[in-house]
């Protein structure tokens, strides 16, 4: 018996995109038979503890019902046992670690509990651990903490004896930690690290779970991990074994029990009852349990989740990096020749505005190299016609009734590099210097829906409709009362502020199924659409909360089930190795170079040249929400305390923050250099030039500078919201790793801290800064996944 | 809650036909299909009938059953309802209760009928192969209104083996012989599956004299002889009695060529549970061919496998080739050993470049090993 009780932290939903929508990490199945927390569990069991308690995060329906009552882990006691301690807000958003906070919440399970040593260990790690041993060695070590890492890397694993860790808990609101983690790095505190050996893995990303579960099939770590003595137990479903066929060619692979194989495995692990047809061929895959693969599929690289059903002669391609992921219980089918019509209100090069320009023209080419045959749609401005008249033809023109008006359509189309661009012409509605912008803008995307919906059976035979934002949400309700079969239909939010307001009038008779006083675009398509996405994982679980999701968050909430989060990509013109706006190239390789386009950038900015100053760059819109209410006041003090520090700013936009920058320009002259309504469309020197860039915004969905600044090895410092938490990796002081930093509470005091941090690293450990700088380079962000991630939904559009 | 119906499941057979794969265990501890053991069969019927009151009566060989049942918590037999009982033999006032015959071991635990008081008691054996509703079997027998109801199939071999039973029009019992020379044709075969309404049983078992006596042999004659009302419920599934080594091997093999005799796949309907192992996924490490096999958790397989069933934590060597063969649990194939036509028993182990190819089906284990060795030596 061992005098220490175990808390599982599952709080954690960590970067599993699909595979955790529907349970936490710690459920996931992992090595055909188990979930992951059976690990833990077992080494819980094999240790001889008997009280443990699992925190999860709000759905943990999955992992309740795999761990019962524990009995399987001699859990199942009279005197503690294991508890399941949920949390009181059902709703709370993924947590990086169990915080005090949280543990207050169940502070009677501690009071209670009379081991007097207490482990944190999460439910994601892939071991085989002597719990025991790890305990002696904190306990040898005298420390107040121990943190148990492997090979340099953090496993959020700590001991700690209960009566410390009760008064952290009791304080938690007047103590500047969260977490042990946190805690940890407080140089006051007595610590200790333990460095575990043997085969362990946190499995945090599907990258690391698929490399993770083939690790299994090497030999020399498998033995360890399912080891004789010490063995992982799991809770069995009755299944006879395995079945192979006549024609099954297996080679390095592990396949449970109830499964039949008729087809190829290779360097594969495949879970219970799954069914591998004839002419099939799985490579480097995980398929989890219940799984179909038909007659002629090809995988490789692919995770499979439970019950999917991949339909004959699919051809499904990830890369060990970025596996094809699939959820739970879809059925997956050939995507060859898939038609799809992309509608939006801009698509570069045509027509661009902003952001929104770059993601439909981006994706569509991505999409069209992998072998969706890619139409676009958007109305024929003024502007595309004046510089494309040229290169498009004439397809077909079309004549409706609308708002008691002969209207004329004619539709023109563009082909090229594979993708097909549809300009619809109407002098009255489309014809206009601006794209937006105008009173009746409701009313000329309402009309451009109604006549795109009537005409594009003329134009193509489209498979799937998606759409943009809200000039392409009334597409699914218009097919939906006009057709018999309505076309499956993928509606990405980019901005939900923008929702497309305005009177019914608009329709102009068109009939609904439903009646309403005002007419919300928007929420239309969230309602009718197949499925809806938006352009990052975490803003998709921010828009579960009010505060994001202001009159939408209702709408949203009911489809949960059909929305997903997919990190938008960047063009791979962003690279400092063929950048001809940038004064020297430079790659991963050898970022030597940074160093004078530093210097240039000081001088074309006026600002003292100097290869040791700091330079702290800011590309953006000045508006509030890109946080400058903070950034005044934190730079004030920031450039205060360092003269050594230079901050630039390039943007346009609130002329009350503007007035109040040039207020800061003035009390730091030589520190800062403002360039407002600056041509911000070329930045590159400035990226290529800065140390940090600083992007600090209350809410971001996706952000698109962070992650060009890391392609040009400039560290982003952000705040922890949005896509800004998806793309950067915040640097952790124990491990020394990460690609920017990062602060939680948007306050100045975090913004600062983190501001002092930054520039401590970047002085004091110089090597530490370089590797960061060569891992944010080196963060794949290409529109290559985007697309296939894109491709993992419309794949699952089609079933029969 | 009031129990409607008791099983008696005996496993207390010493399978002597099956020898020497039963030598250190009851027969029905013996290994099937890869991951079950023949107990399962009776264990999961009952499970899924809601039958949750099992007296196990026990006596040869007792220690690898009792040790692989425990608490019953595989069928959800782990019940403070009824749940398992190991019901063994026992020293007592009146002398040693050491059981003779079957029908003896269930008059020995007549306290244990008596503590529950069921209307019904289901007589069962724990070494038969079925998937059977046995609800509907009590059913009918309830209906009918008779003292004994009879499980009766029609074998696909020779009534010769079996106890067979004739029936009138009424499908009453009108009489049943053990093993008869000259069967009648349209005869049916017992299965060894019995249920009684409990006041009749209790009657025929406690006026009985003699010394040795059988549910079979004695009790079914006695009954019919005294008038009871004796009666037949038709099974008309897939049922064998595994009593020879050749029939063992057969029905393993059935799972090979008829997988939808037995639908081990098929959860929802009479689903078959056995222990779990703890075992990993097997492994088959290399690009070898396996054709038409089953195999089981925690294998780690190298060599080749045709046709074969491999049970949990088997290990087959680089080379080695494995054809038409059983290998029950832990045993090892070396590298480039030959094994066809074989029931491999558990934790043997067979050297490598052994050549053990059989044209009639053979058991080996580690002392049949040791034999073939020595003659090698000489």
């Amino acid at each position: 018996m061992i005098d220490m009780l175990v808390i599982i932290d599952a709080s954690h939903r960590d970067a599993f995109d699909k595979l955790t929508l529907h349970r936490t990490p710690g459920a996931l199945p992992f090595a055909g038979k188990y979930r992951l927390i059976d690990f833990t569990l077992s080494n819980i069991k094999n240790a001889g503890v008997i009280n443990a308690a699992i925190f999860p995060l709000g759905n943990y329906r999955s992992m309740q019902d795999h761990v019962g009552s524990g009995k399987r882990w001699n859990l199942d006691r009279r005197n503690d046992g294991l508890f399941i301690l949920p949390p009181k807000n059902m709703l709370l958003p993924g947590e990086e670690m169990l915080s005090f906070q949280r543990m207050h919440e169940h502070i009677e399970y501690f009071r209670r509990s009379p081991q007097k040593y207490v482990m944190i260990t999460p439910p994601s790690i892939v071991w085989n651990t002597d719990i025991e041993k790890l305990l002696d060695a904190h306990k040898a070590s005298r420390a107040h903490i121990s943190e148990i890492m492997h090979g340099g890397k953090r496993l959020k694993t700590f001991i700690i004896e209960k009566r410390l860790l009760l008064n952290y808990i009791l304080e938690y609101d007047m103590i500047p930690y969260k977490t042990l983690k946190d805690l940890i790095v407080d140089p006051k505190i007595d610590k200790n690290m333990i460095d575990h050996e043997g085969y362990t893995s946190m499995i945090t990303n599907p990258y690391v779970y698929l490399k993770s579960n083939l690790d299994m099939l090497k030999f020399e770590i498998g033995k360890t991990i399912f080891s004789n003595d010490y063995p992982i137990i799991s809770k069995e479903k009755p299944a006879p074994p395995t079945f192979y066929g006549h024609d099954a060619r297996i080679a390095n692979s592990m396949i449970s029990s109830g499964t039949s194989v008729y087809g190829t495995v290779e360097n594969s692990i495949i879970g219970r009852d799954c069914i591998i047809q004839k002419k099939s061929a799985i490579k480097n895959s995980v398929i989890m349990n219940n799984s179909v693969i038909e007659e002629g599929v090809q995988l490789n690289n692919v995770i499979l989740d439970k019950g999917t059903v991949v339909k004959q002669n699919t051809v499904l391609e990830g890369t060990p990096i970025n596996p094809f992921v699939t959820q739970k219980e879809q059925i997956i089918t050939d995507h060859s020749g898939l038609k799809v019509l992309m509608v939006a209100s801009e698509v570069h090069p045509y027509a661009k505005t902003g952001g929104l320009a770059d993601i439909t023209g981006g994706l569509s080419r991505a999409l069209s190299k992998k072998g969706i045959e890619v139409s676009v749609a958007i109305p024929l401005y003024k502007s595309v016609k004046e510089n494309y008249h040229e290169s498009y033809q004439f397809v077909t023109s079309h004549t409706t009734e609308y708002k008691g008006e002969k209207q004329e359509v004619r539709v023109h189309v563009l082909y090229k590099s594979k993708v097909k661009y549809y300009f619809l012409e109407n002098f009255k509605y489309f014809e206009r210097p601006s794209l937006y912008g105008y009173e009746d803008d409701c009313e000329r995307f309402s009309f451009f829906n109604i006549v795109l919906e009537e005409v594009m059976d003329s134009l193509d035979d489209f498979d799937l409709l998606h759409l943009h934002d809200w000039q392409a949400s009334l597409m699914p309700v218009l097919m939906k009362v006009k057709r018999k079969k309505p076309l499956k239909s993928v509606l990405t939010i980019h901005n939900i502020d923008y929702q497309g307001l305005c009177n019914p009038e608009v329709l102009s008779g068109r009939v609904m199924p439903f009646e309403s006083e005002r007419l919300n675009f928007l929420e239309i398509g969230i309602a009718e659409a197949t499925r809806i996405t938006t352009v990052s994982p975490t803003y998709r679980e921010e828009l579960r909360h009010e505060y994001y999701a202001k009159n939408l968050t209702y709408p949203l909430a009911r489809r949960d089930r059909d929305f997903y989060g997919i990190l938008n990509g960047i063009s791979s013109k962003h690279r400092p190795i063929k950048d001809p706006l940038i004064l020297s190239k430079y790659d991963v390789n050898d970022t030597f170079p940074k160093t004078e386009n530093k210097l240039f950038l000081q001088r074309k900015m006026k600002l003292s040249m100097g290869v040791r100053n700091f330079v702290v760059a800011m590309v953006s819109r000045i508006t509030e929400q890109k946080g400058f209410n903070l950034i005044l006041e934190a730079m004030d003090h920031f450039l205060e305390k360092h003269d050594t520090v230079q901050f630039v700013l390039l943007g346009t936009g609130d002329e009350s923050i503007v007035e109040r920058l040039k207020i800061l320009k003035d009390a730091h002259p030589t520190q800062i250099s403002l360039n407002i309504g600056y041509d911000s469309a070329v930045p590159n020197y400035l990226y290529a030039g800065a140390d940090l860039f600083l992007m600090p915004s209350r809410v971001e969905p996706c952000g698109l500078g962070q992650m060009i600044a890391m392609r040009y090895g400039t560290l982003p410092l952000v705040h922890k919201t949005g896509g800004l938490a998806d793309s950067v990796e915040p640097y952790d002081p124990i491990s020394k790793q990460g690609t920017g930093f990062m602060f939680d509470t948007f306050e100045v005091e975090a913004l600062e801290n983190t501001l002092e941090n930054a520039y401590h690293v970047y002085l004091e450990e110089k090597d530490v800064w370089k590797s960061m700088v060569r891992r944010a380079m080196q963060v794949d962000f290409s529109l290559d996944t985007q697309a296939q991630k894109m491709l993992e939904i419309y794949q699952t559009l089609f079933n029969e | 809650m009031k129990t409607r119906a008791l099983a008696m499941v005996l496993v207390g057979g010493r399978g002597s036909r099956l020898h020497p794969i039963t030598k250190r265990k009851a027969k029905p501890a013996v290994s099937f299909g890869g991951k079950y053991k023949l107990v399962d069969f009776v264990l999961s019927n009952l499970t899924n009938a809601h039958l949750t009151t099992v007296g196990v009566v026990t006596q040869y060989e007792p220690y690898s059953l009792m040790n692989y049942i425990q608490h019953g918590a595989t069928w959800d037999l782990d019940i403070p309802d009824g749940g398992i009982h190991f019901l063994t033999p026992y020293t007592s006032y009146e002398g040693d209760q050491w059981q003779k015959g079957t029908a003896h071991a269930v008059r020995q635990h007549q306290y244990f009928i008596d503590h529950y008081n069921p209307e019904y008691v289901l007589i069962l054996s724990g070494d038969h192969i079925y998937k059977m509703d046995y609800n509907n079997l009590i059913d009918a027998h309830a209906k009918s209104g008779a003292h004994m109801t009879m499980g009766v199939f029609t074998p696909n071999d020779s009534l010769k083996r079996y106890g067979v039973v004739n029936i009138d029009s009424e499908g009453k019992v009108t009489d049943f012989e053990e093993k008869p020379a000259t069967p009648n044709a349209h005869a049916y075969a017992s299965m060894g599956v019995y249920v009684f309404t409990q006041e009749c049983l209790k009657n025929i078992l406690n006026d009985e004299t003699q010394e040795e006596f059988d549910f079979g042999k004695d009790v079914i004659p006695k009954a019919l002889r005294e008038n009871y009302d004796v009666r037949t419920y038709r099974f008309d599934g897939y049922f064998r009695d595994v009593g020879t080594i050749e029939n063992l091997y057969k029905t393993n093999m059935d799972l090979l060529d008829h997988p939808e005799y037995l639908k081990l796949n098929d959860y929802n309907h009479l689903p078959l549970f056995t222990r779990s192992s703890d075992m990993p996924p097997h492994h088959v490490m290399r690009h070898d061919l396996i054709k038409t096999s089953l195999i089981s958790d925690g294998c780690l397989v190298s060599g080749t496998v045709i046709h074969s069933i491999l049970s949990n934590g088997v290990t087959i060597k680089e080379d080695a080739h494995i054809e038409d063969s059983l290998i029950f649990s832990s045993a090892v194939v070396g590298e480039n050993s030959v094994v066809k036509n074989a029931i491999v028993l558990e934790d043997t182990i067979i050297l490598p470049n052994t050549e053990l190819v059989f044209d009639e089906v053979t058991v080996i284990d580690n002392e049949t090993l040791w034999a073939l060795g020595g003659e090698g030596n000489d």
